[in-house]
């Protein structure tokens, strides 16, 4: 069996946090459910799981030609009034039989992919991680993307974020074995990731990968903000208003690790070992914060003549 | 922002013009992204010169995305994927400039239904997120992507929208870019029927003249006293009737001079263009930065 799944993160489209009474219009994708939050250490919401069904051919690595039939759970999030998610996951297994069953056989089975016919877990995960051509395949990221986009149009949002940003792409599969993780940055938005833990899958592994998907945008936006800066290029009052929407906005919200179930705490402290992710977040927050201290005491002895 | 770029007639430099801008507002550090909404004639992909996408793109463009047969339409970056070395080396600080070309080998739409609509207003929505400005080419004349564009944006009134109308120095284009504006199904009329307020629309729409002889500049030096005497007269009576039909100054944006280099070659004109090689003129980049900085200058937009 083998789950796998897409994350994209991306900047709530609101000028300022919203506020803890406004999640439950903003993330109610499903009436009558209601949002779940958490307040500490940070606040965060999530929206009841969605289920979309699909009939679609299976990525794979060896461009088989493989049917899967059944359907993709997804949820949306916001952490710190600020970053949404939207998370989509499946778990794919063998179906008994060659042939398309009613739609009740698969939505008595929510999150559940059957193949028709052979498959190889290995080829279908790397094909997926692959990042093939959009719309040929079972394509996650435009389902998460679609119920992000949902959350996007609410009325209670302005649409004026503070900055502009990219939405990040984090595929991962997950599979039973010596505990370990594999974290790569591909190329623009693309990341993947191969989780392997102990026992039984369970969301916890799902609730991993959405953390490790906010931080690496959290820092790959900062990087991004950093570098439009251009420090020691552009004018001291420049560099110090470029910077501050990320000080306004961003630097507060990492806390890796916060939500992780503390069976799966080990997985974290290795990516914070290589690659490091809090080592390279501390350092761009310290270079920001030093230039603004500088920035502002520039300013000051410029007024006091 | 959304700006659409639209014309009346063809050969008016609207693509050129807004390519130049876009590329100048990437320089000025914003994130930018260019969409190629010239269903019938795909071809921005030339004036950036990507070549995979000279006539539009094989892997999925606008047209396939609108007609809903690819979940989103491919994005070029065009500070990579450009063949010119001017244009590759992305300066420090520029922001991103990202093109999103046309099919290859696609026609206009014949009509739009309720889905494309979503699937316009979904993608316009999807790409404030990313980018400060998104310039939408529209073909020449009245179209369909026009109509297309004014119901999508009547559905986001929370993203602002701004409309440049491009046209030439002469009496037709200036009757006719009246007309495209406030004449029979302009788009004043079909904005409206798509849910707009017609006295908030027509503040978001500005006209920018192309290929302007400047009368002052050293290039009429040569010019015989009644040459001069009767281009001065006749473009004493372009103005009168400009401002007759509301094309006059208080509408215009900001005009290009006329250039060699845009004439024969519709490119993107580097600095290396100007203080370089010399071929084209600094008066050019120089109107072109100007309306990139107009364009979101609200000074330049109130209510008249």
């Amino acid at each position: 069996m083998l789950i796998m799944g897409e994350v994209r993160t991306g900047l709530l489209q609101n000028s300022a946090e919203i506020e803890e009474r406004d999640h439950q219009a903003v993330l109610g994708l499903l009436a009558g459910e209601r949002v779940r939050m958490s307040r500490r250490p940070i606040v965060y919401a999530v929206s009841p799981d969605l289920l979309t069904g699909v009939d679609c051919r299976l990525p794979s690595a060896s461009r088989a030609r493989i049917r899967g039939v059944g359907t993709v759970v997804s949820r949306s999030s916001i952490t710190g009034g600020r970053v949404l998610q939207g998370s989509s996951y499946v778990r794919v297994t063998r179906g008994e039989v060659n042939y398309r069953l009613p739609w009740s056989h698969y939505l008595a089975r929510p999150g559940v992919v059957e193949v028709l016919g052979k498959v190889s877990g290995p080829d279908v995960a790397d094909g997926f991680l692959a990042f093939g051509a959009p719309g040929e395949h079972l394509d996650l990221g435009s389902v998460s993307d679609r119920f992000m986009d949902v959350v996007q149009e609410s009325p209670v949002l302005d649409l004026r974020a503070p900055f502009r940003s990219n939405r990040t792409r984090l595929r991962w599969v997950a599979e039973t074995g010596e505990p370990g993780v594999h974290f790569t940055l591909g190329e623009g938005q693309e990341r993947t990731l191969k989780v392997t833990h102990q026992g039984e899958f369970s969301p916890a592994v799902v609730d991993l990968c959405e953390d490790l998907a906010l931080h690496d945008w959290l820092l790959t936006t900062l990087l991004t903000i950093v570098q439009r800066a251009r420090i020691g290029g552009a004018s001291r009052p420049e560099v110090s208003a470029r910077l501050a929407p990320a000080v306004d906005t961003l630097l507060h919200l990492w806390m890796p690790g916060a939500r992780i179930h503390p069976s799966l705490a080990a997985l974290w402290e290795s990516l914070e070992r290589t690659p490091g992710f809090s080592r390279q977040w501390q350092s761009l927050v310290e270079r920001i914060r030093d230039q603004l201290a500088v920035n502002t005491l520039a300013l000051l002895r410029e007024t006091n003549g | 922002m959304l700006v659409f770029a639209i014309s009346d007639k063809g050969g008016t430099g609207r693509s050129v013009t807004s390519s130049n801008i876009v590329y100048r507002r990437a320089l000025q550090g914003q994130d930018v992204c260019y969409l190629d909404f010239d269903f019938g004639s795909p071809t921005v992909g030339a004036i950036f010169r990507v070549s995979t996408a000279s006539r539009g793109t094989t892997k999925g463009g606008m047209h396939r995305y609108l007609e809903g047969e690819i979940p989103e339409p491919t994005r070029i970056d065009v500070w990579t994927e450009s063949d010119r070395d001017a244009i590759r080396a992305k300066p420090a600080g520029a922001g991103q400039m990202v093109l999103l070309p046309g099919d290859e080998g696609g026609g206009e739409f014949a009509t739009f239904d309720g889905e494309m609509l979503k699937r316009c207003v979904r993608l316009f929505a999807g790409l404030h997120e990313q980018f400060d400005l998104i310039m939408v080419d529209l073909s020449a004349g009245r179209s369909f992507a026009a109509h297309l564009a004014l119901a999508a944006t009547a559905q986001l009134p929370r993203i602002p929208a701004r409309w440049l109308v491009f046209h030439r120095w002469t009496r037709q284009h200036i009757i006719a870019a009246n007309g495209l504006v406030r004449g029979d199904h302009g788009l004043l009329d079909v904005g409206v029927e798509h849910g707009h307020d017609r006295d908030a629309l027509i503040d978001r729409i500005r006209f920018v003249r192309t290929a302007v002889l400047e009368l002052g500049s050293g290039d009429f030096a040569h010019l015989r006293p009644a040459q001069r005497s009767w281009l001065n007269e006749i473009d004493r009576e372009l103005r009168e009737l400009a401002t007759r039909h509301g094309v006059g100054l208080t509408t215009m944006l900001g005009k290009v001079p006329l250039d060699p280099v845009l004439q024969w070659r519709e490119q993107l004109i580097s600095d290396d263009d100007v203080a370089g090689t010399e071929i084209a003129n600094p008066e050019t980049v120089f109107a072109f930065d100007d309306l990139a900085k107009k364009i979101v200058d609200d000074t330049a937009w109130e209510g008249l």
